[in-house]
């Protein structure tokens, strides 16, 4: 397990991302300007010397607002994963090792928000505060913490109740103990391809609600809206149209691909 | 007509040749015995014959079977109806999710083309014959070791083929059921070829037909079963042998006198869920004696070891500890030493572990590994990659660097091969000697036990 083995897929995924990742974070030193500015003398220009990807129709720089736009939804990705793993992995292990009771709480709880659609959950607490980030990036991982949840209970379960678990439990090793040794290389490797699926998952969810206008609220750039707002100029730009599109679509599919789990 | 003919039959991992060129014939109604240590090769031949080596390895040379030469393709068509395989680790080869009747039926359903009801009942009759009907709707979590096997053991042979080939199928079984299958693999080879793959001299005996002695993927011997057993030429043969425990020396040296008691039951009743599996045990445990526990697989051995242990609470009666010691000093061995052990890390890290936990000398490890026959080099491994043996004895290491005063040994030498077995049961009797520490030990060979151990408690 030492040497990390990846598959063709995951190095294809893994290489979007690191490559998005630099475009995101590195296209504001390549261009001069900033992705909000107007200008109403140069709109829906195509790309050419001076603007690499063209301008939208209030004239502004679509390669430094597409940078913009991404570096919002990598944030937004990084921060659910981060937070719904670290939440999920918490209250799995302490389900499955825990006194029963409290694994028929969370399970309760984990139903309770099964019972309402992931999206429209996640709509209801934006159209609480459209266009806050927090509150978008809070109800997404409400909504993902319950898979991580769900599959680190399962494992944890079944570990628990293993010789391995009562013998180390024998030798006077503690909870943390547990954890490090026995079920968290077990959760590991599930846990990465869960992760890879749940940044495309929020990535999507955060560009669905603003196609809806719940979402991110402009001038502040984000795919979803960006599509929706390039949406009437389809005729005269069909490019403009297509970047935000193609943009999201490689997101998507690079976190897809990395999370293609290596086959053992 | 020769049922199995193989022609300089080899495996290979990449280009280390793990069985050299082999060549048998098999033809109806004969036996054969593959009999050697763990790591000696045996389930390597019974994979290439079968064709379900892993992807890791890679077979050559000539496999006819029924007359016909064979590819893999076409011995897939050939599995369950015609070639079938009772594998090794019963609960690795039955569904967790489905019950003992409902797995069996459905064999006889699929496999053997019987209706619904038909098969239901064939299932429920051929467990009764096995002494589980009271275990149909029973799932494989909730089986003993024991059940477990003989649920394997019936659905392997539900599908009515005449060529089986059974690798260990008595590893774990106690030796009223042992028998049991040995006779059912017999009346099996009545219609068919049998191939028997086994540590155990006792049932290469039993089975009888031909036999090869196998050695680290090498041929050593074969022949005519009473011949090989009752007059080895290879040294490697005579070795085999005189490890079967009934050969073992018996106990020497003057009767121990009883060190203080450990732990006393008082009408304990054990069981599992409220449901008590034995009831009326009234037994104490003194330091530096070994006890052996016997019964029947799924009697509640290893219930018996939690509870003395404090790990499952007592149906009725008490268990007192008499000793005031840290708990981690009670300690335990485990029937399968790799289900036992956390494989992610190698064994340094977790033998550290423990050392830098309870501040053990670590001046004491070296001696004792060589006590063990441990090399230093296994422990950059993971317990992955090393044999069930080495494994038992480092978990054996373990333990004993914990000091115990109390060590329930729960079928510790089950999956090991005779010549293993006979040194870390010995090793057993010596540290409970040594350290003055109580140990009971489990197992299901009347001969071990009465070999090793000082007081016998029936359950």
């Amino acid at each position: 397990m030492n040497a990390l083995k990846l598959s063709l897929a995951q190095k294809t995924g893994l290489g979007l991302l690191l490559l998005l990742v630099a475009y995101a974070t590195g296209a504001a030193l390549l261009q001069a300007g900033d992705g909000n500015s107007q200008d109403l003398s140069h709109i829906l220009l195509a790309p050419d010397g001076q603007f690499w990807l063209g301008t939208d129709h209030f004239g502004r720089n679509m390669w430094l607002r597409l940078a913009d736009a991404l570096q919002l939804s990598l944030a937004m990705a990084v921060l659910c994963v981060a937070t719904s793993a670290l939440i999920g992995v918490t209250l799995g292990v302490l389900a499955a090792t825990r006194a029963p009771w409290l694994d028929r709480v969370l399970d309760s709880i984990v139903t309770l928000i099964l019972a309402l659609p992931g999206l429209v959950l996640v709509l209801i607490f934006a159209a609480i505060a459209p266009g806050s980030f927090l509150i978008i990036y809070v109800a997404i991982a409400l909504i993902q913490w319950i898979e991580y949840f769900r599959v680190t209970r399962a494992i944890v379960q079944r570990m628990a109740a293993s010789p391995a678990v009562q013998s180390s439990g024998l030798m006077g090793f503690g909870q943390w103990y547990l954890f490090r040794r026995h079920y968290w290389p077990a959760i590991a490797p599930q846990l990465f391809t869960l992760a890879a699926f749940g940044a495309a998952n929020a990535v999507l969810m955060m560009a669905s609600l603003g196609f809806v206008h719940v979402g991110i609220q402009p001038p502040l750039a984000e795919l979803g809206q960006m599509i929706v707002e390039l949406f009437p100029y389809y005729g005269e730009a069909p490019w403009l149209l297509a970047q935000p599109l193609v943009l999201l679509a490689v997101l998507v599919l690079a976190c897809h691909l990395s999370g293609k789990g290596a086959t053992r | 007509m020769n049922l199995i003919n193989t022609i300089d039959l080899a495996v290979y991992a990449g280009e280390v040749q793990l069985l050299q060129p082999l060549s048998l014939k098999l033809t109806a109604g004969e036996r054969l015995t593959i009999l050697g240590q763990t790591g000696s090769g045996k389930s390597l031949l019974a994979q290439a014959i079968m064709g379900n080596l892993p992807d890791s390895l890679r077979s050559s040379g000539e496999i006819e079977l029924f007359g016909k030469p064979s590819c893999l393709k076409s011995r897939r068509a050939l599995w369950g109806r015609q070639l079938s395989m009772l594998p090794q680790e019963p609960w690795n080869a039955l569904s967790p999710l489905m019950s003992a009747a409902n797995q069996l039926a459905e064999t006889y359903r699929l496999v053997a083309g019987q209706k619904r009801a038909q098969a239901a009942d064939s299932a429920a009759e051929v467990l009764a014959s096995h002494g589980l009907s009271a275990s149909l709707d029973k799932r494989v979590d909730q089986l003993s070791g024991g059940m477990a096997q003989r649920v394997a053991i019936a659905c392997a042979m539900a599908g009515g083929a005449p060529v089986l080939l059974a690798d260990e199928p008595t590893k774990g079984l106690d030796v009223s059921r042992r028998d049991h299958v040995v006779l059912q693999l017999l009346n099996q080879s009545a219609k068919g070829a049998l191939v028997t793959i086994t540590h155990d001299v006792a049932v290469a005996r039993q089975i009888g037909g031909r036999i090869m002695v196998m050695k680290e993927g090498e041929l050593v011997e074969q022949g005519d079963a009473g011949v090989v057993l009752e007059a080895p030429q290879h040294p490697y043969t005579r070795s085999l042998i005189a490890a079967d425990p009934v050969k073992w020396p018996g106990r020497s040296g003057p009767e121990i006198e009883q060190g203080r008691t450990l732990v006393q039951a008082d009408g304990l009743a054990i069981g599992r869920g409220g449901k008590a599996l034995v009831s009326d045990l009234n037994f104490s445990v003194h330091a530096g004696e070994v006890v052996g526990v016997v019964g029947d697989s799924g009697c509640g051995k290893s219930t018996l070891g939690d509870t003395l242990l404090g790990l499952a609470a007592p149906v009725a009666g008490v268990v007192e500890q008499l000793v005031e010691v840290p708990k981690h000093r009670w300690q335990k061995l485990y029937q399968d030493p790799t289900a036992a052990v956390s494989h992610a890390v190698p064994l340094r890290t977790l033998l550290m572990d423990l050392v830098k936990l309870h501040h053990v000398d670590s001046a004491r490890i070296a001696p004792l590994m060589q006590r063990l026959g441990l090399g230093h080099e296994l422990l950059d491994r993971t317990a992955s990659q090393v044999s069930g043996g080495e494994l038992q004895r480092f978990c054996l290491l373990r333990a004993l660097l914990l000091d115990p005063v109390f060590l329930f040994a729960d079928e510790p030498t089950s999956r090991l091969d005779p010549i293993t077995t006979r040194e870390v049961s010995q090793l057993l009797v010596e540290v409970a000697r040594e350290q003055g520490c109580g140990v009971m030990l489990v197992s299901h060979d009347p001969a071990l036990i009465e070999k090793r151990c000082d007081r016998v408690i029936r359950l």
